[in-house]
């Protein structure tokens, strides 16, 4: 993102501040200070922040907008109220350990161990501090003393050390993605994590909600990974500023004011007690229309991304703010190889790739809020590697021609064949608007190559047993989104070979991948991990193990009354202990 | 006055039939005219209609409403006569058989009638698309299932009254077979009533198709349906809404039309009615 995109989104003025902070006038604490000084919340500031910094190509990626999130700092939190919040998806059990799934409720019930500070760095959360030996082979957590969960239950650092154990070894996410960690345990009041070799990405997965720290006790005892489990459902037991009520697939979900929470550790939370709201609410509308015009009539306070085609609508309500920043997430379309007959070589992939007109379906279906991927990531990442663009261009004369050199010929119906094999093959897709779309336009530039993919659409746990088999009890295609605050730790369990048939949908053992994720998982300094994750990106832009289709932009809209709502780049939701309501 | 004669005069058969032809031509000859329905231009989305090239307007990604409304027509037609046929056909035999024998055959066929009668539509459209697979063959199956049943409710009430007539009666007397008595007998005076009901019948399928596909039950992308296009138009409402209204004028008309040859056959057939209505006029 350039400079003169925050002058565009911000006026002249903070530009000048972020030439100011770019050319090293003053620090990052200082910029932030003199930005809040100024009326934007620390959402608005990290997303400044970000701006300057995630990105130096001045024609990089300028299409994110943003509204100016300003509160009103001179006004005395007030104490009460409900805020409602419209959400885009269904509910996910607020389990960390079995969920596939984490929503904002995790941000409310739960604290993580540590979490990302304005800048994408890491801070404290629930633990009071934590350093990192010189080696990098030992992270050390300070477990603040007497705290409890929800339930009373103590949360001392042997609790914390068990759960966290059994999340490594247990959970959707754990195994893969922890690799270099040795294990944790415990030494007076602190929590100690061993590492097997130094590894850079050792504290990004425990900043997200499936580290979050539920009380271990009141967890077994409502069943563990038992999938008979209450946990998640009829009960949750973190250490939170709101306590679990009500979880209602389908309908919502709702939280209340934990009294007892004694404030987080994290520095840019600055309400130090319990929260000023008295509930949260989040309702689940799948419909984006709908929420944008729920959220107009005052029937929701604060919604997770409204439909594109009603932002400029939400944009121009002076009663509204917009927050928009660039998401940590992708679409992309698994090739399962059990079906080698379509998508066991190479060209035919790449053939498949230069079909695609990313570039079109991100204005057409996202109206432009969002980015076109070539490669596993997203542009926004700081660990993007340019060199992504110069493969999966949209280059219709080039598919045809790697298809053709794969020995596809056309049908006497100008459909492909090989070998007496039909290019045609079933598709499937999760029954949701943007999927739905991306899916349709998809198949289309597919068969003006020769190729024809048959739309399934399903709902979503069908779509999940689909991608999921094994061999070729899983779909041939697959139409998938991710989103992960860290994508390199994401897309290694959807690359690796380990992880067949899930979450490595595609089914794919590339060994240059695997080399890759060797590579990540033994780099203990910055240069290796860049190094690391530019090889991964490389070779996954060249095999293709899933075809990257594009990213879109996180959009967040709240009524002006709510005050402090402030998601930020580097966070998948807000967090809402300083959250108010000015009414 | 002779029956054709009579159906000139009616001015809701004759407006209903107009509408009629017109749609069942856009549904046969449109697609053909239109050219494909799946071409998409991603530049070309959300057109108003009228704009150069596309008559009512472009979708999300750019496709031709026009189009594709034709296309969704002739699945909507290709739905809504299906279900009819198989329910008219079946729902009349079940109720033919069930109002004649009565006894135990009849209280058997009501119980499983009323069994089914129970279930709401969308049910037994999920239930029989999670055992066939979505598309429109379970919208048929279950369309045709209620309304079959429906049809055999009506059909039963109708049969039980004509079976203790004298014709029928005598008939009997005269030592003519069931199946005699069924098709030659009871079948040709029960006709009218089906025929109404058939055209009643043929608007409800076209609504429950429209209304399955809406919910996303029916035609699977990018085969498009009239309520799935109705469904997708929403998101857009404030920007084009005529991506919502143009499918969702095209099956208000579809089932006007429908609705008027029913009213118009009712008028026609129903001796009762005619006899009534003519001794108003006859005042």
């Amino acid at each position: 993102m350039s400079n003169s995109w925050i002058e565009d989104q911000y006026g002249a003025d903070v530009a000048q501040l972020a030439a100011d902070y770019k050319s090293k006038k003053f620090g990052r604490r200082a910029f932030l200070g003199k930005l809040t000084a100024v009326g934007f919340s620390v959402g608005a500031a990290a997303t400044i922040l970000a701006a300057c910094g995630s990105n130096s190509s001045d024609s990089g990626t300028a299409d994110t907008t943003a509204s100016g999130d300003t509160v009103a700092t001179d006004s005395a939190p007030k104490v009460g109220g409900m805020l409602r919040e419209g959400y885009p998806r269904d509910v996910s059990k607020h389990d960390p350990i079995t969920t596939n799934w984490y929503d904002p409720a995790f941000s409310a019930i739960y604290e993580t161990i540590v979490t990302d500070g304005l800048d994408g760095d890491t801070v404290p959360q629930f633990a009071a501090a934590y350093e990192v030996s010189a080696d990098g082979l030992t992270y050390t957590f300070d477990i603040p003393e007497g705290r409890v969960s929800h339930s009373g239950g103590v949360m001392g650092a042997n609790q914390v050390a068990e759960l966290l154990q059994i999340i490594k070894d247990t959970s959707f996410i754990g195994g893969v993605s922890t690799v270099p960690m040795e294990g944790y345990s415990v030494e007076g009041n602190k929590v100690i994590l061993k590492m097997k070799n130094a590894w850079l990405g050792a504290l990004n997965p425990h900043k997200t909600g499936y580290w979050a720290l539920a009380n271990v006790d009141t967890w077994k005892a409502a069943g563990g990974s038992d999938p008979k489990s209450t946990y998640g459902t009829d009960t949750a037991d973190g250490t939170g500023p709101f306590t679990h009520e009500e979880w209602v697939p389908g309908s919502h979900t709702l939280v209340k004011r934990w009294d007892a929470y004694p404030g987080s550790n994290t520095p840019y939370v600055t309400n130090t007690g319990a929260a000023y709201l008295d509930a949260v609410r989040w309702s689940v509308i799948t419909e984006g229309g709908q929420r944008a015009t729920m959220l107009e009539n005052g029937e929701l306070d604060t919604l997770l991304g409204p439909s594109y085609a009603d932002l400029e609508r939400l944009k121009s309500n002076s009663d509204l703010t917009v927050i928009q920043h660039p998401e940590w997430s992708g679409y992309q379309l698994s090739m399962n190889r059990d079906y080698p007959e379509f998508f066991g070589d190479k060209l035919t992939r790449q053939g498949l790739s230069h079909a695609l007109n990313r570039q079109g379906m991100v204005d057409a279906i996202l109206f432009g809020n969002g980015d076109v991927t070539y490669g596993p990531f997203p542009k926004t990442d700081r660990q993007y590697e340019p060199k992504v663009e110069s493969y999966n261009q949209f280059d219709v004369a080039l598919a045809k021609s790697n298809l053709a050199e794969a020995g596809w010929v056309a049908g006497s119906d100008g459909v492909l064949e090989r070998d007496g094999v039909r290019f045609e093959f079933e598709y499937v897709v999760e029954d949701e608007t943007t999927q739905k779309l991306v899916s349709e336009a998809v198949a289309q530039q597919f068969k003006e190559v020769g190729v024809i993919a048959k739309l399934r659409v399903v709902d979503r746990a069908v779509a999940f047993e689909n991608q999921s088999g094994v061999g070729r009890e899983a779909a041939p295609m697959a139409l998938f989104f991710w989103l992960w605050p860290v994508p390199l730790d994401i897309l290694v369990i959807f690359g690796s070979s380990e992880t067949i048939p899930v979450p490595n949908f595609s089914h794919a053992v590339e060994p240059s991948i695997d080399a890759a994720i060797t590579q990540w998982r033994l780099a203990g300094t910055p240069e290796a991990g860049i190094a690391a994750s530019s090889n991964f990106q490389l070779e996954w832009a060249d095999t293709l193990p899933y075809l990257p289709l594009m990213n879109q932009y996180a959009t967040f809209v709240h009524h002006n009354y709510v005050k402090n709502w402030a998601p930020f780049v580097w966070n998948l939701y807000p967090l809402y202990n300083d959250v108010w309501l000015d009414q | 006055m002779n029956l054709l004669r009579r159906a000139r005069k009616n001015k809701q058969l004759v407006s209903g039939s107009i509408l009629a032809t017109v749609i069942v031509l856009l549904g046969v000859v449109g697609p053909w005219l239109l050219g494909d329905y799946t071409d998409q231009d991603l530049l070309l989305g959300h057109l108003p209609p009228m704009t150069s090239g596309y008559l009512l307007g472009s979708d999300a990604l750019g496709r031709d409403i026009a189009a594709r409304v034709v296309v969704g027509i002739r699945i909507s037609l290709i739905v809504a006569i299906s279900v009819t046929v198989i329910a008219v056909v079946v729902g009349t035999a079940i109720g033919l058989v069930a109002g004649y024998i009565k006894g135990a055959v009849d209280s058997m066929i009501s119980l499983v009638v009323d069994f089914i009668w129970g279930f709401p539509l969308i049910l037994v459209a999920v239930l029989a698309a999670a055992s066939i697979g979505s598309g429109l063959l379970p919208v048929i199956l279950a369309v045709g299932l209620v309304n079959t049943v429906a049809i055999a409710r009506v059909v039963r009430g109708e049969v039980l009254g004509l079976s203790e007539k004298e014709f029928v009666v005598a008939a009997r007397a005269g030592g003519y077979s069931t199946m005699r008595i069924l098709t030659r007998h009871l079948l040709p005076n029960i006709m009218p009533v089906v025929l109404v009901l058939s055209s009643y019948y043929v608007a409800v399928g076209i609504i429950a198709e429209a209304s399955l596909s809406f919910v996303g039950l029916g035609a699977q992308p990018p085969l498009p349906s009239l309520g799935q296009m109705v469904s997708e138009g929403r998101n857009y409402m404030r920007l084009n809404h005529w991506e919502s209204t143009v499918p969702g004028i095209v099956i208000f008309v579809m089932v006007l039309s429908v609705s008027l040859i029913g009213d118009g056959l009712r008028d026609l057939l129903d001796p009762r009615l005619r006899t009534a209505v003519e001794r108003a006029s006859s005042k």
